[in-house]
C-alpha cells in the first residue's frame, strides 16, 4: 500500500490538478460557444438549457449583419499587424545591442527599460490623448499603431535581448572569420536560428495590440476606425446586451488568437525557460 | 559630433572606430526615443496636470491651481473604499493567481502523451482580450438564466437568482473570480519555464538521500527558482494594480463606484467628468503608491539583482 502511494499517487494527483485545470479553463468559453449557437428566444427563456434545443448559426449572420463587425475585424488586423512588426523591427535592433555590447549605461538603460513597466496605462492615457489632439491625430488607426507599438517596445526589446544572448557568440565569430560583416551575420545567420523567439515575440506584440480597450476607447470614435473591443463595447453600451450575438462576435474574434496561441506557446515556455527573461 | 576633430591623420580608419562605438547606442536609439515620448513624457505631463484646473469641455478656464486636486482627492468621500478596494484586488487576485499557477506548473512539469495539447488549452486565457473576458463572465454571473447562478441552485446554495454583479460591496468579488481565471496561466507559464531550468541531477541528488517529493519542492525546488518568482510577483503586483478592464466591463465600477479600484475610477473620471487634472492627479498617487511598493518589496525581499536582469 505505501509503495503503490508513493508511486501512483503523484500521476493520479497530476491527473486531477490538470484534469479539473483543464474543465475550468474551457467552462468559460464552451459557454460563450453554447450561447452562441441558441436562438433569443431560447437564452432569454424562463428555463436555463445547457445545450441548444434547437441549434443555429443566426448569432454569427446578425453579428456581421447588424454590427461593423468585418470592419472591426479589419481594423484590429491591420493596427496589430503594423504594430507587431514595427515592435519586432525595433526590439530586434535593441536587444541585439544589449546582449552583444559592451558600453557605458547599459545598467542604467536596463533599468529605464523596465521601470517603463510600472507606468500605469491610466496616467498615459490623458496626455496622450492631448498630444494626439494636438497633432491631429484622434480617431486614426495611426494613433492607435504609434501607441501599441509604442507600450509594448520595453518589454519585447528585454525578451528579444534575452533570446540573443541564448545564442553562443562564437557562432558570429565563426562567421565573421568567413568574410561576413556583422549585419551580414546577423540577418544570415542568427536570426534564422531565433525564428522562435522572433515569432513569439511578434504574437506577444500582436495580440497586446489585438486585446487593448482603453487606448481604442480612449482615441477613437468613428465606426471606420474602431477595432475589435472597441467595436464590440461600444456596441454593448449602446444597445442592451443581446448576449448571443454577443457571444458570436466573442467567438469569431477568439479565431486569430487562438490560431496563432498554439503555435507558439510551445516557444514561449521553452524560450523564458533557456533564459529569456532572466536574460 | 566629434568626427571633424579626428579626421586628422587617419581619417576613415578614426571614424570607422567612433561608428563602431556608437553603434550600441545607435541600435538603440530608436527605442528610447520611443520610451521617452511614450513614457517619460507622459508621465512628467501627468504631472502637470495633477497641478492644473483642466476640464476637457471647459477649454477657456484652464490654469494652474496649486493643490486643489489633490485636496479634492483627500476630500472625496468614495476614496476610502477605492483604496481598499484596489488593496483586496491585488492581494486575493495575486495570492490565488500565484498559488493555482503553481499548482499548475508543477502538473506540467513532466513530459506526458497530450502534453502540449493541454499546455495549450490551459494557457489559452492568456491570450484572449480582458474585453471578452470579462463579457464572458459577466454572462456567466447573470441574474437572469446565468450559469453560475444555475449552477448554485442546482446545488441548493441558493433559492431564487442572485444579481451578484449588482449588490454594494461585495460586486467587486465576482471581478476577482475573474481576474483570478485570466491571471492563472500567465504565473503557470513563468513558473513552468522556471522550472525546467532546475537541472535534474539536484534532484537524482535529492532521491538518492532519501528526501520526499514535499521536501524537495520546499528545500531545492523553490529556493532554486526563487529568483523568478520574486520578479514574476513583482511584476505581477505592478500589473494587476494598474489593471481596470474587467471592472470596467464588468460592473464599470458600480453600484455607486463600491467596485473601482484607483485605475478604473480614474478611466470613469475622465469619461464620465472629462476633468483631466483630477484623473491625472489620481495618476500621481498611483504613480507614488507603485513606487513606494516596489522599494519596500525589494528590500524585503532583498532582491538585489532585480535591477540587473
Amino acid at each position: 500500500m505505501r509503495l503503490f502511494l508513493r508511486r501512483k499517487m503523484p500521476g493520479l494527483v497530476r491527473f486531477v490538478v490538470l484534469g479539473l485545470f483543464l474543465i475550468g479553463t474551457l467552462l468559460p468559453f464552451c459557454w460563450m460557444f453554447v450561447t452562441s449557437l441558441k436562438s433569443r428566444r431560447e437564452i432569454y427563456g424562463s428555463t436555463l438549457t445547457l445545450w441548444p434545443k434547437d441549434l443555429t448559426w443566426a448569432n454569427y449572420a446578425e453579428t456581421f449583419r447588424t454590427s461593423n463587425f468585418p470592419q472591426y475585424f479589419a481594423n484590429s488586423l491591420i493596427v496589430s499587424l503594423i504594430s507587431g512588426a514595427l515592435v519586432l523591427v525595433v526590439s530586434i535592433l535593441g536587444g541585439y545591442s544589449l546582449a552583444r555590447y559592451r558600453f557605458k549605461g547599459k545598467g542604467v538603460l536596463m533599468l529605464v527599460f523596465l521601470a517603463t513597466q510600472m507606468v500605469p496605462v491610466m496616467v498615459m492615457l490623458v496626455p496622450l490623448f492631448i498630444v494626439f489632439g494636438n497633432l491631429h491625430l484622434l480617431n486614426t488607426l495611426s494613433s492607435l499603431i504609434i501607441t501599441y507599438t509604442a507600450i509594448n517596445i520595453p518589454f519585447c526589446l528585454i525578451t528579444m535581448s534575452g533570446f540573443f544572448q541564448r545564442i553562443p557568440v562564437a557562432l558570429e565569430e565563426a562567421a565573421m572569420i568567413d568574410g561576413c560583416n556583422r549585419m551580414m551575420t546577423v540577418v544570415r545567420i542568427i536570426l534564422p536560428i531565433m525564428l522562435p523567439g522572433i515569432v513569439a515575440t511578434f504574437v506577444f506584440a500582436f495580440t497586446a495590440a489585438w486585446n487593448d480597450l482603453f487606448f481604442g476607447v480612449m482615441f477613437t470614435t468613428s465606426e471606420s476606425v474602431k477595432t475589435v473591443p472597441v467595436g464590440l463595447n461600444s456596441y454593448v453600451q449602446k444597445f442592451d446586451v443581446n448576449w448571443g450575438e454577443m457571444s458570436a462576435g466573442g467567438v469569431l474574434s477568439l479565431l486569430p488568437v487562438v490560431v496563432l496561441f498554439t503555435f507558439i506557446q510551445r516557444y514561449i515556455v521553452s524560450g523564458l525557460s533557456q533564459g529569456a527573461v532572466k536574460g | 559630433m566629434s568626427a571633424t576633430n579626428t579626421r586628422s591623420a587617419r581619417p576613415s580608419v578614426s571614424r570607422r572606430r567612433l561608428l563602431r562605438r556608437l553603434e550600441p547606442y545607435l541600435l538603440l536609439l530608436p527605442a528610447l526615443v520611443i520610451v521617452l515620448a511614450f513614457f517619460a513624457y507622459p508621465v512628467l505631463k501627468a504631472v502637470q496636470l495633477s497641478f492644473m484646473h483642466y476640464v476637457l469641455f471647459e477649454p477657456q478656464n484652464i490654469a494652474y491651481s496649486g493643490f486643489a486636486n489633490f485636496k479634492a482627492l483627500f476630500a472625496d468621500p468614495v476614496m476610502p473604499r477605492i483604496l481598499f478596494n484596489s488593496l483586496v484586488w491585488v492581494v486575493a487576485t495575486v495570492g490565488l493567481q500565484f498559488v493555482l499557477g503553481f499548482a499548475l506548473a508543477l502538473a506540467l512539469n513532466k513530459k506526458f502523451r497530450g502534453k502540449n495539447g493541454l499546455q495549450a488549452v490551459v494557457f489559452l486565457p492568456w491570450a484572449v482580450s480582458a474585453f471578452l473576458i470579462g463579457m464572458i463572465f459577466k454572462w456567466m454571473f447573470n441574474q437572469q438564466n446565468g450559469l453560475i447562478n444555475h449552477l448554485l441552485m442546482g446545488l441548493g446554495l441558493i433559492d431564487r437568482p442572485v444579481a451578484f454583479l449588482a449588490i454594494p460591496h461585495t460586486s467587486i468579488i465576482p471581478v476577482i473570480i475573474a481576474m483570478i481565471w485570466y491571471g492563472v496561466p500567465f504565473f503557470g507559464i513563468m513558473i513552468l519555464a522556471a522550472l525546467q531550468s532546475v537541472p535534474h541531477e539536484i534532484h537524482e541528488a535529492a532521491d538518492i538521500d532519501g528526501a520526499g517529493r514535499v521536501r524537495q519542492l520546499f528545500q531545492i525546488t523553490i529556493p532554486y527558482i526563487k529568483p523568478t518568482l520574486v520578479l514574476t510577483v513583482l511584476l505581477r503586483v505592478i500589473w494587476v494594480f494598474n489593471s481596470a478592464d474587467l471592472i470596467y466591463i464588468m460592473t464599470g465600477g458600480g453600484p455607486a463606484n463600491t467596485s473601482d479600484n484607483l485605475p478604473s475610477y480614474i478611466f470613469n473620471k475622465v469619461g464620465y467628468t472629462t476633468d483631466f487634472g483630477q484623473a491625472s492627479a489620481l495618476g500621481v498617487l498611483m504613480l507614488v503608491v507603485l513606487t513606494l511598493y516596489t522599494i519596500v518589496f525589494l528590500r524585503i525581499t532583498k532582491y538585489r539583482e532585480a535591477g540587473e536582469i
